[in-house]
């Protein structure tokens, strides 16, 4: 314990590591503040109309299928619809129809809508009797927030490999590697400190982000913590084989890059672009991070279908991982007795 | 000093080479371009999908946006993806059945275009005002960002890693001594820095929007590359001179790429609207590469004149500093 608190004073004075370990905290406290309203305005359907030239039976029809905005001029209509960034569509009215008008570059969505939409709002006026059924949402979560979230949580987990990785790189460049040699002191303690540093780092700064930012029911948050501890877990034995083979500050720093890469985009591509039951979906768990994604957005969305597979193969990685580790200890042990 | 300036310009050519600089640039234009071209101009997201389970067959007419199901379970698990509207006719009253995607206007668009399918005209054409087509401009918005952030991330810390690599040999304590301009120091890392961005430019454009399109926006596409990257090799150069080490410098550059380039990239991307986005300097540099890429090019004098004045003024705030690291250095 007390040398766990020598390793956590020196962790304390790198400014590397205290940004990482606040940088999660700050994004969810953004994701926070960002108002629910406007991420979740980009997923709506948008309208462009001219002011007081159009009557507001046909402004609230529209307000009730997406958001309006009112221009002055028709110059300054087209130019809204025209800007790549948004989707919106122009809507224009003679009389009792109403003409749309769009850039063309819209996605294949706003494009039908806009084409169907004269047609929908001459439908309003000829109702048809019809039941309606609809199924309230099981949360009210936006998938663009949830996203934001899950990628905050899955980085702050796997940045725990940043606070073992640079101590360890640190200690060689400043010659400490050698007198640990000499000091009364096992390697089996020595791993289990490092590894203790990574592990507590990244589950501090997750929990610490999950409380700012997420809302689950009680019976989530035990497998919610398990699939937080078996994450960390895995991120500090990634930040002991970082310390391991890198032999500088400069190529430490460009592993953690390369590895918060690898770590992220590839679950935020296949949970957007891959069916769930495709083998690729399947074989995407063989990326820790992949496991830790799924479960996590799972958990968000109120389900817990994917929440057996996350933890089965967190649990396969970590075992899997701590094997690897050690057997490459055992290794490079056998090579320095051989020299 | 020309003799001078060319044996400089040599040298920090090898610098560069050794340093990897250009294969990390040839690997950034591949990976770059392979996304691009076999991911991001593929993006599309197709109109709420009907789910229709009609035993009876009383919908004869069934148009493209329908598929036809079997049972009444079917449709239910259809339905289950938030996004798929399902009608049931098996019953004597049509019945609009969906799970809703938690936002309300959403909903009720998606009620009216189930309602609209039963009336069976969802026919129309709307008036298309711009020159793009959906591929043509994800190329443009895509090739733009990628770009901007290839300058003013990754061309940074090359010109950072190159010159602490430098400064590790003692390179600025010999050039206190040797009889070159230290102006000449800075202007021969910035002329090839300039050269590769520009070159990395034009392959990454041409690529990715093809040659004619290419010619069309390059010139100004140019322009602004020219300006962004000579003002992030002088922020690059100022900070990599003034900060002691690189663990310093890459936490600079950590904030860098999240605080300073995320929400130009939130704000540009997603037509968020923020008030105070007008008052981050690196907006309207994106906002002028955005609108090079889309042919719409940057017309006002005050952006050019402040680019103009940042140049200057960096590049005399590094000489000034270079100098004062000199008199340090002894």
């Amino acid at each position: 314990m007390e040398r766990l608190k020598y390793q956590l004073k020196s962790v304390r004075r790198d400014k590397l590591c205290i940004l990482t370990f606040f940088l999660p905290v700050v994004v969810g406290i953004a994701i926070r503040l960002l108002s629910g309203v406007s991420l979740q305005s980009i997923s709506e359907n948008s309208f462009g109309v001219l002011e007081n030239r159009m009557d507001a039976d046909t402004v609230e029809w529209l307000g009730a299928n997406g958001t309006v905005t009112q221009y002055e001029s028709l110059t300054e209509l087209r130019a809204a619809v025209n800007d790549p960034s948004t989707q919106m569509i122009g809507v224009l009215q003679t009389g009792s129809v109403i003409q749309t008008f769009i850039s063309g570059d819209e996605l294949e969505m706003n494009r039908v809508i806009a084409d169907t939409l004269p047609q929908i709002y001459k439908n309003q006026v000829e109702t048809l009797s019809v039941t309606k059924t609809m199924i309230p949402a099981t949360s009210d979560n936006d998938w663009l927030k949830s996203l934001l979230i899950v990628m905050t949580l899955v980085a702050a987990m796997f940045m725990g490999c940043t606070f073992n990785a640079m101590n360890i790189i640190g200690e060689k460049e400043d010659g400490i590697e050698f007198i640990n040699q000499v000091l009364p002191m096992s390697a089996s303690s020595y791993i289990t400190q490092k590894t203790l540093l990574g592990f507590i780092g990244g589950t501090v700064s997750t929990i610490i982000t999950a409380l700012i930012c997420v809302r689950t029911d009680i019976e989530h948050i035990l497998p919610f913590l398990l699939i937080i501890l078996l994450s960390a877990y895995i991120s500090a034995l990634m930040g002991l084989l970082i310390g391991c083979f890198s032999d500088g500050l400069m190529s430490g720093i460009a592993y953690i890059k390369v590895l918060m890469i690898l770590f992220q985009a590839p679950p935020i591509f296949f949970y957007l672009t891959v069916p769930d039951s495709s083998i690729i979906f399947k074989l995407s768990y063989l990326l820790p991070s992949s496991a830790t994604f799924y479960g996590v957005m799972d958990l968000l969305n109120g389900q817990t279908k994917a929440l057996c597979p996350a933890l089965a193969a967190l649990s396969t990685h970590a075992v899997l991982w701590s094997l690897g580790y050690r057997l490459l200890r055992r290794r490079s042990g056998q090579k320095r007795n051989r020299l | 000093m020309w003799r001078g300036f060319s044996h400089l310009l040599k040298k920090d050519f090898r610098m560069m080479i050794s340093g990897k600089f250009f294969l990390l640039a040839l690997l950034s234009l591949c990976l770059y371009s392979g996304y691009i071209n076999f991911v991001y101009a593929k993006l599309d997201q197709k109109i709420f999908p009907v789910c229709l389970y009609d035993p009876q067959g009383r919908l004869p007419d069934v148009s493209e946006y329908v598929t036809k199901l079997d049972s009444r379970e079917a449709l239910k698990a259809a339905c289950a993806d938030q996004y798929s509207v399902g009608i049931d006719l098996s019953h004597a009253e049509p019945e609009i059945y969906m799970l809703s995607c938690g936002m309300e206007t959403t909903d009720h668009y998606r009620m009216a275009w189930g309602e609209a399918i039963l009336h069976g005209n969802v026919d129309g054409q709307a008036e298309r005002i711009g020159a793009n087509t959906r591929e043509m401009k994800n190329r443009r918005e895509i090739t733009a960002e990628f770009l901007f952030f290839e300058l003013t991330a990754v061309g940074f810390l090359g010109l950072a890693s190159m010159l602490f690599k430098e400064k590790q040999m003692g390179v600025i304590r010999v050039h206190g001594i040797l009889p070159v301009c230290r102006g000449v120091f800075i202007l021969s890392k910035l002329l090839l820095l300039l050269c590769s961005d520009l070159v990395f430019t034009i392959l990454l454009t041409v690529i990715n929007l093809g040659v004619s399109e290419a010619v069309e926006a390059l010139v100004g596409v140019l322009l602004q590359a020219g300006i962004l990257s000579l003002i992030m090799a002088l922020v690059g150069f100022l900070c990599a001179v003034r900060l002691p080490d690189f663990k310093q410098f890459s936490l600079f550059y950590l904030i860098l790429a999240v605080f300073v380039t995320t929400p130009v990239f939130l704000a540009g991307q997603t037509g968020m609207k923020w008030n105070w986005i007008v008052y981050h300097p690196m907006y309207h540099l994106f906002e002028a590469m955005k609108g090079a890429f889309f042919l719409t090019p940057m017309t006002k004098a005050p952006y050019y004149l402040a680019c103009a004045g940042t140049i200057i003024l960096l590049f005399l705030l590094s000489y000034q500093t270079l100098n004062r690291e000199m008199a340090k250095e002894g």
